[in-house]
């Protein structure tokens, strides 16, 4: 095979751009994956007060702008040194847990819904959630656009606003929960449980019923053995909003459990020339490259990586599933990549299950959600597990609060490399000696990624709007031979 | 006819916040008085994102979001006609161009595909929308003022020259088209 150099100009911007480069066999000799990137927001941030990086922040994505706002908040927090009394803790997770709900629902429904209930193989135009709805039934699109309701609905109560919440601030929030607010809460996330517990029956019913997904799921195509990631509360139970980032190894064996603070010491970036975007990976155990295995420092931040991190769910219904998971599944950790829409599912339920006993928590609606920090602040961390990925901010500020430097791993970030290898080993078991590339071939590169429920919101913004996923597929010459667009234009 | 006017984009992602201003400036211009409707009535009430949470029933609001898909969808509910504003990257216009279609006069490039890795587009959503019966307006009646775009992708609250003078002519296009009945 030649040596493959790629221009910088074909580091396309705005593009999910997948490189698939075949040998003189036809077979896959390497892929690329280039993810875009927004540029500028630590220069933006610089000079402003740090109390508006919450609100700031959560414009960096369109897609989960509560993860930041809440990773922000908590890293004013620790820059003023500042601990948030338990009632604004709990109205920050609960708005979060709500998120969660809004969050996972819309991609189990919207995104990976469509490759197991219609089939990778189904007809182009039914792989939607409108092909979802005429499947299983209408009462279910009723019920996807409810659950989202009471989930924007929780975050306007708790943040002031929906989806771009703006209550928090160093020391808590600006407002608490009135009695009838909180009853209002309750029900709704009740509701939320049972609609959680639909959505698993549904998954049981329409994937684990069906072999030919399980086998699927349990292929070797999208299976790799890696490290993986999560934040966990004492018990070293999954958290989303607080606790320790806990790492376990492919045999499921803690390697390391850092505070915030810390991830400077066990986390490091690698840097490749074809892409912008840098690869985190674990310090301690190394960069070696895009492999699997115990001797490669490439780590996971998924759902799936979060139930591998950790020893189980803080939630009982969540727990039974949680159980019923790695039983059916074969053990701990799981590595099968497909399962992560199921550990989704099981998320779905710890946030549904989360957000009721913090609704019915005596001390919700007590009006101790603030401390007024009195240190000087300095620099500080703040990380929560985003939907798609432990999420880290780190902010150093001068002693007047301006910020002067500012640091983020999002989630997808972390997943970077991981995602590059799998589309690569999709890529590899599905054209072999020069195949013709059909339409579900292109799908189960796409499911690839998808898996990981990558942040490209941000890049997409501007009309027309979609993400124009582009596969060029080159001999061994580096000609292109096939482009294959995800939809026609 | 309850008509809803939405800028659209990033408030502080350079040309991406376009849409804001726009929709900022036809606020201004529709407080300002002495403007009709085509059906005769004055807009009344004017909401904005901050406020959004107790709807008048006023002729024309007007709202500033940074949403897609299925969360714009929601926003739409009870409205029977729709502007949205929004900066474009086609990368093929001169920066600046301001054109306005209907919706449904775009092919619905995503009908089998995700429009993001997150989300289902605009169209697609509406569908799902109406499939629940949700009062939505027809594609017909979801009009885009779209004004090309040159940086989108560096964190700034300021628009490229050619981009702001771009203003006034996507103002008088959102103005026109209000005074229009399609």
């Amino acid at each position: 095979m030649q040596r493959i150099t790629i221009d910088p100009i074909t580091r396309l911007e705005g593009h999910g751009k997948i490189e698939i480069f075949l040998d003189d066999a036809g077979n896959v000799a390497n892929t690329y994956f280039q993810i875009p990137e927004l540029r500028g927001f630590e220069r933006f941030c610089v000079g402003r007060p740090v109390e508006e990086l919450p609100l700031l922040t959560n414009r960096i994505c369109g897609v989960c702008p509560e993860a930041h706002h809440m990773a922000a908040a908590k890293a004013t927090d620790a820059v003023y040194h500042v601990e948030v009394p338990r009632t604004g803790k709990m109205l920050r997770e609960l708005l979060y847990s709500a998120f969660y709900v809004t969050d996972h629902t819309t991609h189990f429904y919207a995104l990976a819904g469509p490759d197991f209930v219609m089939g990778p193989d189904a007809p182009v135009a039914e792989r939607n959630i409108l092909g979802v709805i005429h499947k299983v039934g209408l009462e279910i699109g009723g019920k996807v656009i409810q659950c989202r309701k009471y989930g924007h609905t929780v975050v306007e109560m708790i943040g002031g606003r929906k989806v771009h919440p703006c209550t928090s601030i160093p020391g808590g929030l600006t407002k608490g929960i009135t009695e009838e607010q909180r009853k209002e809460i309750e029900e709704m996330g009740k509701w939320a449980i049972d609609f959680a517990l639909f959505s698993l029956k549904l998954f049981n019913d329409i994937v684990l019923g069906n072999k030919a997904y399980v086998d699927l799921i349990l292929g070797d195509v999208y299976t790799h053995q890696t490290y993986y990631m999560g934040t966990v509360d004492e018990k070293n139970h999954v958290n989303f909003y607080d606790g320790k980032v806990r790492v376990v190894d492919p045999d499921g064996k803690e390697l390391v459990k850092y505070a915030p603070k810390d991830y400077a010491e066990n986390i490091a970036e690698h840097v490749e020339p074809w892409t912008y975007l840098k690869f985190p990976y674990l310090k301690k155990v190394g960069w070696k490259g895009f492999v699997d295995g115990k001797d490669s420092g490439v780590y996971c931040a998924t759902p799936l990586s979060r139930l591998n991190a950790a020893d189980g769910m803080a939630t009982p219904r969540a727990q039974e599933e949680y159980e019923k998971f790695y039983k059916t599944l074969g053990g701990k950790p799981v590595h099968q990549r497909l399962a992560t829409h199921w550990a989704r599912l099981i998320e779905l339920l710890y946030a549904a299950e989360r957000w009721v006993e913090l609704a019915t928590d005596p001390e919700i609606t007590s009006s101790n959600y603030h401390a007024i920090p009195t240190e000087k602040p300095t620099e500080g961390v703040g990380i929560v597990e985003a939907p798609r990925g432990t999420l880290t901010h780190h902010y150093w500020t001068d002693e007047r609060g301006v910020v002067t430097k500012v640091n983020l791993i999002v989630g997808t970030t972390n997943n970077y490399a991981p995602i590059s290898m799998s589309i690569n080993k999709a890529a590899r078991n599905l054209i072999k000696q020069g195949t013709v590339v059909t339409e579900p071939l292109l799908n189960m590169v796409e499911m690839a990624f998808r898996i990981y429920d990558p942040c490209f919101g941000c890049a997409t913004h501007s009309l027309p709007g979609q993400m124009p996923l582009e596969v060029t597929i080159r001999n061994a010459a580096g000609e292109p031979i096939k482009v294959l667009k995800q939809f026609v234009d | 006819m309850k008509t809803l006017v939405i800028g659209l984009g990033n408030p502080i992602l350079g040309d991406d916040g376009v849409g804001w201003k726009v929709a900022e400036e036809v606020e201004k211009r529709l407080a300002g008085g002495g403007w009709q409707m085509a059906d005769g009535n004055t807009p009344s009430a004017i909401s904005h994102q901050l406020s959004a949470t107790s709807h008048q029933p006023s002729a024309i609001e007007v709202d500033c979001l940074s949403l897609g898909g299925l969360s714009l969808m929601e926003r739409l509910t009870g409205y029977e006609r729709v502007i949205l504003v929004d900066s474009m990257f086609t990368g093929k216009k001169p920066i600046g161009s301001v054109i306005t279609f209907a919706l449904d006069s775009l092919p619905d490039l995503t009908a089998g595909h995700s429009a993001s890795a997150h989300d289902t587009s605009l169209r697609n959503a509406l569908n799902v929308g109406r499939s629940m019966n949700l009062p939505l307006p027809t594609d017909d009646q979801v009009q885009v003022v779209a004004i090309e775009a040159q940086n989108v992708y560096d964190f700034s609250q300021e628009l490229t020259p050619a981009v702001a003078a771009a203003l006034p002519q996507a103002v008088d296009a959102v103005l026109d088209l209000l005074r229009t009945t399609v």
